[in-house]
C-alpha cells in the first residue's frame, strides 16, 4: 500500500470509530428515549432511502471512474460528474429533510433522539460535502487533464476514492440504525 | 562526520541566521524544527501548569489559607491537570517521536512533512484556546474530565468548558494527524533491511502508540461533540433532568481517558528501552517480550475504563470484571519492569543524567503503578478513589513515570538536537533536587489519601497531622520548582557554552547517532546499513555483529 | 476523624475493606521491596569502573522471562480472590428491602429523610449502634458522593441513578463524613457527620425531630420568627410549622441542635450563625445562601429564634 492509501486508510479506521460512538450514543437514547420526537415520530424512511440510493450509486460510479482512470481512459471524467452529481442529490435530500425537520419543530434540543440524530446526521454530511469537495478537485484536474496517471497522482485519486467508499459504508449503517431498525 | 566537522556545522549555522530566524521556524515544515518547536510550546506550558500547581499547594499549606478563591481554586486544578496531560506529555512526547522517529528509522523527514505542521499548529492554537478563556470570563473549572451535569450550563456558568472542549478539539485533531503521520513513516520510510522486527524499540512503541491514539482520539471527539451540542444547542445528552444520562459521559470520556493514559506512558516507556541498554552497554533484555507486552498493553487498555467508576454503583459484577482486566494490565507492564532490570544486570553501568532518570522511572513508576494496582482491587478503591492517594497515584506514573522518562530523553537526545552536551554537573543536582523534592512532594500523599483528605478541595479541617503532611507535600513542590530552574538554567547555558557533542556522544547504537549533531537539513548522507537492532553496533563490532551473535547462539 | 480513617474501621464492611487493604498493601510492598532491591543491587555491583569489564552481550533468556510473567499472574489471582471474597462484605447486597435513611446531595449540603417516622434533617444523621442501616444516596442537582470512611464504603450520588449503601457503626460516636465527588465551588465544605448513638439515645432523638418548636411569642425571638416570615427565608428552606417546604437549603426545624453549620465550613455556635445570616460568604463564599443585608439587630433577632429551634 503507498504512504497516502496507508494514512486514509489509518484515518478511516480513526473515522470509523468516530462514528461507532456517535451510533452508540444514538442507540443509547433510542433504547432510553425521553420525552419528545422520536424516529419513528419525525421521520420518512422511505422518502431517505430513495436519497440513499443515490448515494449507493455513486459508489458505484466513483469505481468506474476509477477504473477508466487506472485504464487512462477519458470516460474518467464524466464517471466523476456523475459521482459528483448523485453525491450532490444525496446531500440536497438530507438538506431538505433537516429543513422539514426544522418546520415541523423537531430541532436539535427538542428531545434526546433530535439531538444525537443530528450530530450523527449531521457529521455525516459534513464528511460527505468533504468528499464532495475533494472529488470535486480530482474532477477539475482531470477535465482540464492536469491530472496524469504517475504513481503520486494515482495515489491521490485512490485515497479520494478509498474515502468515498468510506463515506458511503457509513451510510448504509447509519440508515439501517437510523432509518430502517427505528420502525421495526 | 567527526568532531571537528561537527562544530563546523554549529559556526555555520551560527553564520547563516536565517536558518534559524525566526520565519524559518513558523513556516518550516522540517520535522527536526517542528519537533524543537512541540518541545518548546510544551515546555513553556509545563511552565504555566508547574505555576498553577504552586499556587494550589501555596493554598493547601495550611488549613484555612486563603491565597486564592474557592472558584479560582478549581480553575486552577482544572487547568493544571488539562495543561499537564494535554499541553505538555502529550506535545512534548510528538516533538520527540517526531525530532527521533525520521531519523531512528533513516529517513529524510516524517511521511507528510506539511501535515507534520499542521499537527503542531492545530494543537498550540488548541493550547491558546484554552488560555484564552482565563480572560474571557473564566477558564474551565469542572476538572479535567469536566464530569455531567457539572460541566452543563446550567451548573457552570462561564464559558470556560466551552473553550476546554475547543481546546481539546485542537489537541485531539493535532494528535490524530500526529498519529498517523508517525505510524505511516515507521511503516513506509524505513531505510532497506530494517524489518520489522529489527525496529529500534523506541519506533515499534511509538508505532503501538499510534495505533492507540488513532483508536482512542476518536472517542474524545464524539464525546466533546456531544457536550458542546449540550453546551451551545441546548441539548440534554448528559443532563439526567431532562432524560438524559450524565453516566454516559463518564463512560465515553474515561473510554477514551484510561487508553489517554498509556498513549502518555508508552512512548515515556519507549525512551527508556532506548536509554538503559545504550547506557549499560548491552542490548534491551528479551526484545520480542519488550515489544509484545506493549501490544498487550494497547489492547488491554480498551477494555479497563471503568475501574475510574467503581464508586458509581454499576454493580458487583460490572466492577468485578473492570478491576480483573485492570490488574491483567500489571502483568505486561510487569514484563517491562523486569526486563529493563535484568538489561542493567551484568552491564557496565555509566550513570549519565539521563540514565540516573531512567533508573530512577523503573523504581518510582512501580510505586505508581501498584497503587494503580491497589485501586484496581475493587474494595479499596471504594474507599480511596477521589482521595489524596488518587492525586499520589497520577503523579507517580505521570510526573516519576512520563516526566522523569522525557528528562531522560532529553538528557540523551539533546546533544544530538543542538550539537552540544548538557552539562552532567549540573544534570546532577538537576536529578537530584528532582528526585528528592519529587518524592516529598507526592510520596505523603499516599498517606493524606488514607487519612481521609479528599482531592480537589481548597481547603481541610485542621485535624492532627493534616497541615503537617500538607506542608511537607507544598514544600516538596517548591524544591520542585528550584529543580526545574535548574534544569532551565542547564539548557540555557549549555546552549550557549556546552561542549561539543559530535556525531556520537553516548556510543549509541542507533541511526540517529550515524549523522551529524544537529543533523543537517536532509538528516543524512549515507544511512549505514542495517543488518540488525544495533546497526552502530555492528559497524564498530563486525566480528561481533548481532546477527553473528545470534546465529551462533542458534537462534 | 483523627487517624489513617481507612485503617480505622467502626463497621463490619469498613473492616473488610481495612483487612483487604492490609494485606494488599503487604503483597504490593513486598514487589516494591524485590524492584527495589533488584535495581539497587544492580547499580552497586555494575557501575562502571575503570576496571570493569565490557559488558555481557546477552539477549534474553525466554525461560526468565516466562517467570516473571507467570509469577504475577498468580500473585494477581491471588489478589483477585481477596477482592471477590471481600466484596460481598464490604458492601452487602441490598435486595428488596426499604430503605432507613434517604440521603440527597444538594450543592453543598446533605439532606437526610427517615422514611419510616418522616424525620427530615441536613448534615447530620443520627443513627443506633449495632445496626445496619441502609441508606438510599440520590442527587438533586450534579454528581456527589456520600463517604463516611469509618462506617462504610464510598458511594456517588448521581441523579438519575438511585444508589445504596449499608452504614453501621458498633461504637458510640461522632464519624465524619465527606462529599467525595467534585461538585463544584464550595465542594470543600460539603461534610456531615454521624452521630451512632446507644438506641434509647436514637428514639429520643428521632421523636424531638418529629416535633415542632415551640413557637416564640415575644421578645427577640419572636422579633426573629417575624423576620423569618417577612424574609424570602421560607421560599428555600422549611421550618414545620411555618408556611412553605421547600428544600432548597437545609430544613431549619431543629437547626439549633446541630453540631456544623454549613456543610462543617463552621461549627454551629451562635457567633458563628451570626456571621452566617450577616454574611454566608464570609464562612462559605460560593454557597448558594443570599446575603440578605440585614441590620446587626435583625441578624440578632434571627440568631435568637434559630436558638429556640432546638
Ligand atoms: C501515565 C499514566 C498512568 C498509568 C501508566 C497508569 C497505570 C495504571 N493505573 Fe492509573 N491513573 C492515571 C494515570 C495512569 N495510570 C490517572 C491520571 C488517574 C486519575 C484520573 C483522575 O481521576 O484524575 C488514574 C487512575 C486510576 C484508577 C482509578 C482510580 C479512581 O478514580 O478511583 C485506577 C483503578 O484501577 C488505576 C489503575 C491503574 C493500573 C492498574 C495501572 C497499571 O497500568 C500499572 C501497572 C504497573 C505495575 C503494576 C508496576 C510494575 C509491575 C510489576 C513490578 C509486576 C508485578 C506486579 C504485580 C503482581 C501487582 N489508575
Ligand atoms: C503530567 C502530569 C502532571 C504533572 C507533571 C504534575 C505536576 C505537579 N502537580 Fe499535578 N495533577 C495532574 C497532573 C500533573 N501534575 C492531574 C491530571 C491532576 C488532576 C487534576 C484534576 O483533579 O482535575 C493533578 C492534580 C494535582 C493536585 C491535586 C489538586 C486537587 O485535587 O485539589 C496537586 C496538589 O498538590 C498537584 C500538584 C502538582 C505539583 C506540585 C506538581 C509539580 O511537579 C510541578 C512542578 C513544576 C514547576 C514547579 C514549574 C516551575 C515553573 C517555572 C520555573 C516557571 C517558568 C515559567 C514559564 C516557562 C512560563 N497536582
Ligand atoms: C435562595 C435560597 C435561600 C434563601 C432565600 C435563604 N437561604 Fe438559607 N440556605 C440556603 C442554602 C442553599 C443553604 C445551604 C448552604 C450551604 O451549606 O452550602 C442555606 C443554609 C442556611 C443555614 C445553615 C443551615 C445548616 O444547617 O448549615 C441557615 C441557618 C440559613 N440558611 C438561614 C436562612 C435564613 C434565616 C434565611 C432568610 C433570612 C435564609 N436562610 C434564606 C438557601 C437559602
Ligand atoms: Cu458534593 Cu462534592
Ligand atoms: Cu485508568
Amino acid at each position: 500500500m503507498s504512504k497516502s492509501k496507508l494514512a486514509v486508510s489509518l484515518f478511516i479506521l480513526s473515522e470509523a470509530n468516530f462514528f461507532a460512538l456517535l451510533i452508540i450514543a444514538y442507540l443509547y437514547f433510542h433504547a432510553y428515549p425521553g420525552e419528545g420526537p422520536t424516529a419513528a415520530t419525525s421521520l420518512n424512511a422511505y422518502r431517505t432511502g430513495i436519497f440513499s440510493i443515490f448515494l449507493f450509486a455513486s459508489s458505484a460510479t466513483m469505481m468506474l471512474a476509477s477504473r477508466s482512470y487506472r485504464a487512462k481512459s477519458s470516460a474518467a471524467f464524466g464517471w466523476l460528474i456523475a459521482t459528483l452529481v448523485l453525491g450532490g442529490i444525496f446531500l440536497f435530500g438530507q438538506v431538505r429533510e433537516y429543513m422539514e425537520l426544522y418546520a415541523s419543530g423537531v430541532t436539535a434540543n427538542r428531545s434526546l433522539f433530535a439531538t444525537t440524530f443530528f450530530t450523527l446526521t449531521g457529521f455525516h454530511g459534513l464528511h460527505v460535502a468533504v468528499g464532495l469537495l475533494a472529488i470535486a478537485a480530482i474532477t477539475i484536474l482531470t477535465g482540464v487533464g492536469t491530472l496524469g496517471t504517475s504513481a503520486r497522482e494515482a495515489d491521490a485519486f485512490g485515497s479520494v476514492e478509498i474515502y468515498w467508499h468510506f463515506v458511503d459504508g457509513v451510510w448504509v449503517v447509519i440508515f439501517t440504525i437510523v432509518y430502517l431498525w427505528a420502525f421495526l | 562526520m567527526s568532531d571537528i566537522a561537527a562544530s563546523d556545522r554549529i559556526a555555520e549555522l551560527e553564520a547563516n541566521p536565517e536558518r534559524i530566524g525566526f520565519l524559518s521556524w513558523v513556516a518550516s515544515v522540517d520535522h527536526k524544527q517542528i519537533g524543537i518547536m512541540y518541545m518548546l510550546s510544551a515546555l513553556f506550558f509545563f511552565g504555566l501548569g508547574g505555576l498553577e500547581a504552586l499556587i494550589i499547594r501555596a493554598q493547601l499549606a495550611m488549613p484555612g489559607n486563603h491565597i486564592v478563591t474557592p472558584d479560582t481554586f478549581n480553575q486552577l486544578f482544572s487547568m493544571h491537570g488539562t495543561t499537564m496531560i494535554f499541553l505538555v506529555v502529550m506535545p512534548v512526547l510528538a516533538g520527540l517521536t517526531a525530532y527521533v522517529i525520521p531519523l531512528m528509522v533513516g529517513a529524510r523527514d516524517v511521511a507528510f512533512p506539511r501535515l507534520n505542521a499542521f499537527s503542531f499548529w492545530v494543537q498550540l492554537f488548541g493550547g491558546v484556546l484554552l488560555y484564552f478563556s482565563f480572560v474571557a470570563g473564566g477558564a474551565p473549572n469542572a476538572g479535567w474530565f469536566s464530569y455531567a451535569p457539572l460541566s452543563e450550563p446550567a451548573y457552570s456558568f462561564n464559558n470556560g468548558v466551552t473553550y476546554w472542549i475547543l481546546g481539546l478539539a485542537g489537541v485531539g485533531v493535532g494528535s490524530l494527524a500526529g498519529a498517523i503521520n508517525m505510524a505511516v513513516t515507521i511503516l513506509k520510510l524505513r531505510v532497506p533491511g530494517m524489518t520489522i522486527r529489527r525496529l529500534p524499540l523506541f519506533c515499534w512503541m511509538t508505532l503501538v502508540n499510534s495505533f492507540l491514539m488513532i483508536f482512542a482520539l476518536p472517542v474524545i471527539n464524539a464525546a466533546l461533540v456531544l457536550l458542546l451540542a449540550d453546551r451551545l444547542l441546548n441539548a440534554h445528552i448528559f443532563t439526567p433532568a431532562f432524560g438524559g444520562s450524565a453516566i454516559l459521559w463518564q463512560h465515553y470520556f474515561w473510554g477514551f481517558g484510561h487508553p489517554e493514559v498509556y498513549i502518555m506512558i508508552l512512548p515515556a516507556f519507549a525512551i527508556i528501552s532506548e536509554v538503559i541498554p545504550v547506557f549499560a552497554g548491552k542490548p534491551i533484555y528479551g526484545y520480542e517480550f519488550v515489544a509484545g507486552s506493549t501490544v498487550a498493553i494497547a489492547f488491554m487498555s480498551f477494555a479497563v475504563w471503568a475501574h475510574h467508576m467503581f464508586a458509581v454503583g454499576l454493580g458487583h459484577l460490572f466492577d468485578l470484571f473492570f478491576g480483573i482486566s485492570t490488574m491483567a494490565i500489571a502483568v505486561p507492564t510487569g514484563i517491562k519492569i523486569f526486563n529493563w532490570t535484568a538489561t542493567l544486570y551484568q552491564g557496565r553501568l555509566r550513570f549519565t543524567t539521563a540514565m540516573k532518570f531512567a533508573v530512577a522511572f523503573i523504581v518510582m513508576f512501580t510505586i505508581g503503578g501498584l497503587s494503580g494496582v491497589s485501586f484496581a482491587v475493587v474494595p479499596l478503591d471504594w474507599q480511596l478513589t477521589d482521595t489524596y492517594y488518587l492525586v499520589a497515584h497520577l503523579h507517580y506514573v505521570l510526573f516519576g513515570g512520563a516526566i522523569f522518562a522525557i528528562f531522560a530523553g532529553i538528557y540523551y537526545w539533546f546533544p544530538k538536537m543542538s550539537g552540544r552536551m548538557l552539562d552532567e554537573r549540573v544534570g546532577n543536582w538537576h536529578f537530584w533536587i528532582t528526585f528528592i523534592g519529587f518524592n516529598l512532594t507526592f510520596l505523603v500523599q499516599h498517606l493524606l489519601g488514607m487519612m481521609g483528605m479528599p482531592r480537589r478541595v481548597f481547603t481541610y479541617p485542621d485535624w492532627p497531622w493534616w497541615m503537617t503532611l500538607n506542608m511537607i507535600s507544598t514544600i516538596g513542590a517548591f524544591v520542585l520548582l528550584i529543580s526545574v530552574i535548574v534544569f532551565l538554567w542547564n539548557i540555557v547555558s549549555s546552549l550557549n557554552h556546552g561542549e561539543i557533542a559530535g556525531d556520537n556522544p553516548w556510543d549509541a547504537w542507533t541511526l540517529e547517532w550515524a549523522t551529524s549533531s544537529p543533523p543537517p537539513v536532509e538528516n543524512f548522507d549515507l544511512v549505514p546499513p542495517v543488518h540488525g537492532r544495533r546497526p552502530l553496533w555492528d559497524l564498530k563490532h563486525p566480528e561481533r555483529a548481532d546477527e553473528l551473535v545470534a546465529a551462533a547462539a542458534g537462534k | 476523624m483523627t487517624g489513617v480513617v481507612t485503617l480505622n474501621p467502626f463497621s463490619p464492611q469498613a473492616a473488610a475493606i481495612s483487612h483487604l487493604f492490609i494485606a494488599i498493601l503487604i503483597i504490593l510492598g513486598g514487589i516494591f521491596l524485590l524492584v527495589t532491591a533488584l535495581v539497587i543491587v544492580a547499580i552497586i555491583r555494575y557501575r562502571d569502573r575503570p576496571d570493569a569489564p565490557e559488558a555481557r552481550q546477552v539477549f534474553g533468556s525466554h525461560r526468565l522471562e516466562i517467570a516473571w510473567t507467570v509469577a504475577p499472574i498468580l500473585l494477581l489471582a491471588l489478589i483477585a480472590v481477596f477482592m471477590i471474597r471481600a466484596i460481598e462484605a464490604s458492601d452487602p447486597p441490598v435486595g428488596d428491602e426499604h430503605p432507613d435513611i434517604r440521603v440527597t446531595g444538594h450543592q453543598w449540603w446533605w439532606e437526610a429523610q427517615y422514611p419510616s417516622s418522616g424525620a427530615l434533617v441536613a448534615n447530620e444523621i443520627h443513627i443506633p449502634v449495632g445496626k445496619s442501616l441502609l441508606v438510599e444516596v440520590d442527587s438533586a442537582d450534579v454528581i456527589h458522593d456520600f463517604w463516611v470512611p469509618e462506617l462504610a464504603r464510598k458511594i456517588d450520588a448521581i441523579p438519575g441513578h438511585v444508589n445504596h449503601v449499608w452504614i453501621r457503626a458498633d461504637r458510640p460516636g461522632v464519624y465524619q463524613g465527606v462529599c467525595a465527588e467534585f461538585c463544584g465551588a464550595e465542594h470543600t465544605w460539603m461534610r456531615l457527620i454521624v452521630v451512632a448513638e446507644p438506641q434509647a439515645d436514637f428514639d429520643a432523638w428521632q421523636s424531638a425531630q418529629l416535633t415542632n418548636p415551640p413557637t416564640p411569642k415575644e421578645g427577640m425571638e419572636a422579633r426573629g420568627l417575624q423576620l423569618v416570615k417577612d424574609q424570602t427565608c421560607l421560599n428555600c428552606h422549611a421550618i414545620s410549622g411555618l408556611p412553605g417546604h421547600k428544600n432548597i437549603g437545609p430544613d431549619l426545624t431543629h437547626i439549633a441542635g446541630r453540631q456544623i453549620l454549613a456543610g462543617g465550613a463552621a461549627s454551629n455556635t451562635p457567633e458563628n450563625l451570626f456571621r452566617w445570616l450577616k454574611d454566608p460568604a464570609s464562612i462559605k463564599p460560593e454557597s448558594h445562601m443570599p446575603n440578605f443585608q440585614l441590620s446587626d439587630d435583625s441578624v440578632h433577632a434571627l440568631v435568637a429564634y434559630m436558638e429556640t429551634l432546638k
